[in-house]
């Protein structure tokens, strides 16, 4: 039996907009397992990042909960969810990921000076050795090229050991040829490090590397 | 803290823009400062050298003390738990005799006439006759121990026989002569009137006679012409370039924490708390002060030492801690805007689906 890491227990979501009350997510169950890379997919506007954010704790579902871990997440204090997103959470957003003013190497670092922890230099060297950043350590993100700056977000997701990775639109910037190495680079990661990964994606091309992928359509999810 | 010191290093251009603007407007508040504080002492540096606690002037003199005739009977019955002394004041012109042009030497002082047992005296050797201590600036104007000074309208020439330091009033250098010498001069006869200026009193004074007032020695100071205005002016001065400094600072990082909305929401999305933003914004404001704050104070030690003859500057340890501490607080203030701009950012932003 797989271990369950993040899940949504009759999640729902209305959004008051005037008088009108807009119901962006209708009751979702959903459940991610370790080593599991899910896509979800739908067009714009169908609820897809109303799901993520939910997901991620930077929203609070209507009615409903979400489990990290088998522990509830959802309805925690903002602070706690905050540094439970920092400790077990990683997150590979589009194009501002990273800090423009750290280098590659900072990028993590940051993360070990704000948790007051050591630098795990050995693991460091492991995800530079994997996702073929190591010429980019030095170089801040501008230096680098689309691809290159989301194999270095992939570095920076994984370098604290998250549970849960979040995807948004990984591949946006990218050519088919490295948006495939993207994305096999986060199967694998994925696979090798027991992590659950959820990424949102327009990109058909990347379905063939995931192993579940769901369709959010008018705030309805459904395995596809 | 290493997002704030990292930034710092990528994005120097930028932030040496504000610290040059920080320093700028330091030095000019550190200049006025000392500038302040100079105009200020060389107006009662002779005053504070007394060290008293008061001055006692006839109720007529109308808070000028030239105006001022006290008698004998007057100092005795003025009863003090301390130490009092007679004080003769009185303005005149000097010059150099031994110069080659008289008129250019022509130099304005103030004439204190002093006992030669009283505290007052600024040093320790007696004076009589002609004889006088003069103030250091006069060395700086070329006198020496033993030359004499002539006194513009009158044939006497007094004699130069000590320095003192700090002893300049109104501005002006005061010369020091025993008190019927200064008696003689003020009243121009052989036989003048025993009438003396005023009482300085070190220690607490019990009683005086009716037609006398007695001041504390910082109320006397801030009856002197023109000294509270300028003190004022300077004040004001400086406070507002102060608040110039705060909004100025404030702004800049404020547009820089805008430009970075984004960042931050993506750093919040991440989990980084507000705090720890919040707080790399604060401190690096207190680093962009800092480094502002300590070059522009070396500029003013600089300054200091090449413009010390020509314009009163002096530091006051007491005066600059403040503006540090001031340039500081405001800085801070100005800083808490971005604060609260990171507050309101939100990490849902940071995810557009």
């Amino acid at each position: 039996m797989k271990k369950a890491i993040i899940e949504m227990k009759s999640v729902t979501k209305d959004f008051l907009q005037g008088d009108n009350v807009i119901s962006a997510l209708k009751e979702t169950n959903f459940t991610a397992y370790e080593g599991e890379l899910i896509a979800i997919v739908g067009p714009s506007g169908s609820g897809k990042s109303t799901f993520l954010t939910i997901l991620g704790g930077l929203q609070k579902p209507t009615t409903g909960a979400v489990l990290l871990n088998g522990e509830p997440f959802s309805n925690l204090p903002i602070k706690e969810k905050s540094k439970i997103r920092l400790e077990q959470i990683g997150f590979i957003l589009q194009a501002s990921n990273l800090i423009p003013f750290l280098t590659v190497t900072e990028q993590m670092v940051l993360y070990n000076k704000i948790t007051k922890t050591k630098v795990n230099k050995d693991w460091m060297q492991a995800l530079f050795t994997n996702l073929d950043v190591e010429k980019l350590k030095d170089k801040y993100p501008n230096e680098l090229s689309g691809g290159e700056r989301q194999r270095s977000a992939i570095a920076k997701a994984l370098y604290h050991n998250p549970h849960v990775i979040f995807a948004d639109e990984p591949t946006a910037s990218l050519d088919t040829k490295k948006a495939y190495e993207v994305v096999k680079l986060l199967a694998e990661e994925t696979k090798a490090q027991k992590k659950a990964t959820i990424m949102v994606t327009h990109d058909e091309r990347m379905l063939e590397f995931c192993d579940k992928v769901y369709m959010i359509v008018d705030g309805v999810l459904s395995l596809r | 803290m290493f997002l704030a010191f990292k930034e710092l290093k990528y994005t120097k251009s930028k932030f040496a823009l504000i610290i040059s603007v920080i320093i700028l407007i330091s030095y000019l508040v550190y200049f006025l400062t000392s500038l302040a504080y100079g105009l200020a002492s060389s107006y009662t540096n002779a005053v504070t050298k007394w060290e008293a606690n008061h001055l006692i002037l006839t109720v007529d003199s109308n808070d000028n003390m030239m105006m001022s005739f006290m008698n004998e009977t007057q100092f005795m019955e003025t009863e003090v738990s301390g130490d009092k002394a007679k004080l003769g004041l009185f303005p005149a012109v000097i010059n150099n005799p031994g110069a080659e042009n008289v008129l250019e030497s022509r130099l304005n002082v103030y004439l204190f006439g002093v006992e030669n047992d009283s505290f007052i005296k600024p040093a320790n050797y007696n004076i009589s006759g002609n004889q006088v201590i003069v103030d250091e600036k006069l060395m700086k104007s070329g006198y020496q121990v033993g030359d004499l000074i002539g006194i513009s309208g009158s044939d006497l020439l007094l004699e130069i026989i000590g320095f003192s330091s700090k002893t300049t009033y109104q501005t002006a250098p005061v010369i020091f002569m025993e008190l019927s010498a200064w008696q003689a001069h003020r009243y121009g006869s052989q036989t003048p009137p025993n009438l003396y200026s005023g009482i300085v009193v070190r220690g607490q004074v019990n009683n005086v006679s009716e037609d006398l007032l007695t001041y504390s020695v910082d109320k006397y100071i801030q009856t002197l012409p023109g000294y509270t205005a300028q003190v004022l002016t300077f004040s004001i001065m400086i406070v507002f370039l102060i608040i110039i400094v705060a909004f100025v600072l404030g702004i800049f990082i404020y547009v820089l924490t805008i430009q970075k909305t984004s960042m931050f929401g993506v750093m919040k999305a991440q989990g980084i708390s507000n705090f720890y933003i919040g707080s790399s914004v604060v401190l690096q404001t207190n680093i962009l002060v800092a480094i502002g704050i300590i070059v522009g104070f070396i500029l003013t030690v600089i300054t200091e030492v090449f413009l010390k003859d020509i314009v009163p500057l002096a530091s006051n340890m007491l005066f600059i801690s403040i503006i540090t501490v001031a340039f500081f607080l405001f800085a801070i203030f100005g800083a808490l805007f971005s604060v609260k701009a990171v507050l309101k950012i939100d990490p849902l932003k940071a995810i557009g689906g």
